[in-house]
């Protein structure tokens, strides 16, 4: 669980410190331009820095700092509660003089307070822990790569290992359903963002933890009870292609009808059902998983917005964080005061503020307000 | 898909932002099936929910029960107030509990960090006889009557565990207003 993410000099985060102890899921809300994708946009460095890609210039440009600000520092921080255990990964970066990438200040992980490693500039100090000595190793990286997937596995750097592995597989999403074809030509545990590689995911989750299948078809059945089953047939040598059999439901056994939908022609909010179902699945194989959902009602009926968001919460109830925006009534009013977090920017020149909405007084139902702007920083 | 409007399900219509916090924690307790609940948008005040409940389609839908959850603002009539003004065709499926004054009130006495929480705790202590010690607060304890009369309405189709589903012991003591 993320206790606080904090970023500063980037974009429109100048000091910004979101806090998220304590909240097992918790909905970001804010005017358009009040820095919601932002947050996202760290989180999605931080996690492909996990993932192995860990070239500054990849990740961040120049103009990524506050207002052209190049005289300090760029600086991320994660605290986790993994394990029982609390992970603070930092990451400071600069821009001097004549550079065109990025290079590295700072990188450090420390888990309990006790660091794993440091590094300055180019030199990494990974200390190593036994319960009669304690040595440290020094080694040169590029300046230009974090160092965090570089650190080698051994019983030493366990929780490099841990903590790597656990941002590797959050999930950030802003699908596009029409990119979630069903097709794979492999299979992973780390989901794009657009969802477009949705059905390796699936591939990746059911041949790891085959179990995994009865959990993603009580979540469809839930919300497509015409369900028989699901399909994943190879159509070449490497690809292989999900579909889904639907069966009437009728009492009449005689009558046996069934239909078969290539999953690329299920409808967006069907797609949305089966993300969901594979997220719920996922954080119960190999959570807990942080998710990041921005905007989880787009695509889905009126109806079912309130549901859709309630199944989510609760789920993440038991293990995991979830953390989504919206600006849908229906999936603001499924959340409450203590878990909904409001960004604001008084202006483009202004950096993005956070507050919880248990400290903003407002009178009435709370989506009238938002609509009349009366709610205090909200559309400042 | 939505509740199955033709299954039994049951609609909640919160006066007010305060105690559509409440249902929000009752709806997503774990203690409660998925999907059975639906959270109306808040009516803007204890007589609005009474039209609300008018405009529901009770009629149409047999398998719908629906929970007015107002405030009782310390007036011991209210209750008998709404009733009155439910058509009778479909007062039996329709319940009326809240705080005895205010959400806020309640939330403060028990020193509880949000209003969602106490949603939460209210459901888990809903099927069981043993401890009801949240409902059989002060501000809380004049549901009684109205929460035996909804549990038996619900019990089959609203719990999440069978066993609160299928069994149900009479309870002993409590109040009305």
């Amino acid at each position: 669980m993320i206790h606080r993410l904090y970023v500063n000099n980037f974009r429109c985060l100048e000091n910004f410190d979101l806090p998220l102890k304590g909240m097992s899921s918790a909905l970001l809300m804010g005017g358009n331009g009040s820095g919601k994708s932002t947050v996202l946009h760290v989180l999605e460095i931080l996690q492909r820095i996990a993932r192995g890609e860990n070239r500054t210039g990849r990740l961040l440009q120049p103009e990524d700092f506050s207002y052209g600000r190049f005289d300090a520092p760029m600086r991320f921080e994660i605290e986790v509660f993994l394990q029982e255990r609390l992970y603070l990964y930092t990451l400071a970066l600069e821009l001097p003089e004549k550079f065109k990438e990025l290079r590295i200040l700072e990188e450090a992980l420390s888990v309990d307070g006790q660091a794993v490693y440091t590094r300055k500039e180019a030199e990494v100090s990974l200390f190593r822990r036994s319960p009669n000595s304690e040595d440290t190793a020094r080694f040169l990286v590029d300046w230009h790569l974090a160092a965090l997937p570089l650190i080698q596995a051994s019983p030493d750097t366990e929780s490099v290992r841990i903590f790597r592995t656990w941002l590797a597989h959050t999930v950030l999403l802003v699908p596009i359903p029409s990119l979630m074809t069903g097709e794979s030509g492999g299979e992973t545990l780390e989901p794009e963002r657009d969802g477009s590689n949705f059905a390796e995911w699936f591939t990746g989750l059911l041949s790891r933890y085959p179990s995994s299948y009865t959990s993603v078809e009580r979540s469809l059945r839930q919300v497509m009870p015409d369900i028989k089953d699901l399909l994943n047939r190879p159509v070449s040598d490497n690809v292989k292609s999900l579909a889904v059999r639907f069966r009437e439901q009728n009492e009449d056994r005689a009558r046996n009808a069934e239909l078969t939908v290539r999953f690329k022609n299920l409808s967006d909010g069907e797609k949305c059902f089966f993300i969901c179902a594979v997220i719920l699945a996922a954080n119960e194989s190999y959570g807990p998983l942080f998710c990041f959902w921005d905007e989880p009602d787009s695509h889905l009926s009126l109806s079912e917005v309130g549901h859709f968001i309630l199944s989510l919460r609760r789920a993440f109830g038991n293990s995991g964080q979830l953390l989504t925006t919206s600006h849908h009534p229906e999936a603001i009013r499924r959340f409450s005061d203590e878990n909904t977090l409001l960004l604001f920017r008084r202006s483009h020149l202004e950096p993005t503020s956070v507050r919880r909405l248990d400290e903003i007084s407002f009178d009435g139902d709370l989506v009238e307000a938002l609509i009349r702007g009366d709610i205090p920083a909200y559309g400042d | 898909m939505a509740t199955n409007n033709f299954r039994p399900h049951l609609h909640v219509i919160p006066e007010d932002d305060r105690n559509r916090q409440i249902a929000n924690g009752f709806a997503g307790s774990k203690s409660i099936a998925p999907r059975v609940v639906q959270i109306l948008p808040p009516a803007g005040g204890w007589m609005k929910t009474v039209e609300k409940a008018k405009d529901s389609d009770m009629q149409r839908y047999a398998e719908r029960r629906l929970h007015l959850l107002v405030d009782f603002d310390r007036k011991t009539d209210r209750i008998e107030y709404i009733k009155k003004n439910i058509p009778e065709e479909f007062i039996e499926r329709v319940f009326i509990l809240g705080t005895f004054s205010e959400p806020e009130e309640l939330k403060a006495t028990l020193g509880r960090k949000g209003l969602e929480e106490i949603g939460e705790s209210l459901s888990e202590e809903c099927p069981a006889c043993s401890d009801r010690s949240l409902w059989e607060h002060a501000l809380l304890r004049h549901n009684t009557e109205e929460l035996e009369r909804m549990i038996v309405s619900v019990r089959s189709f609203l719990f999440e565990r069978s066993e609160d589903r299928e069994h149900f012991p009479p309870r002993t003591g409590g109040g009305s207003l």
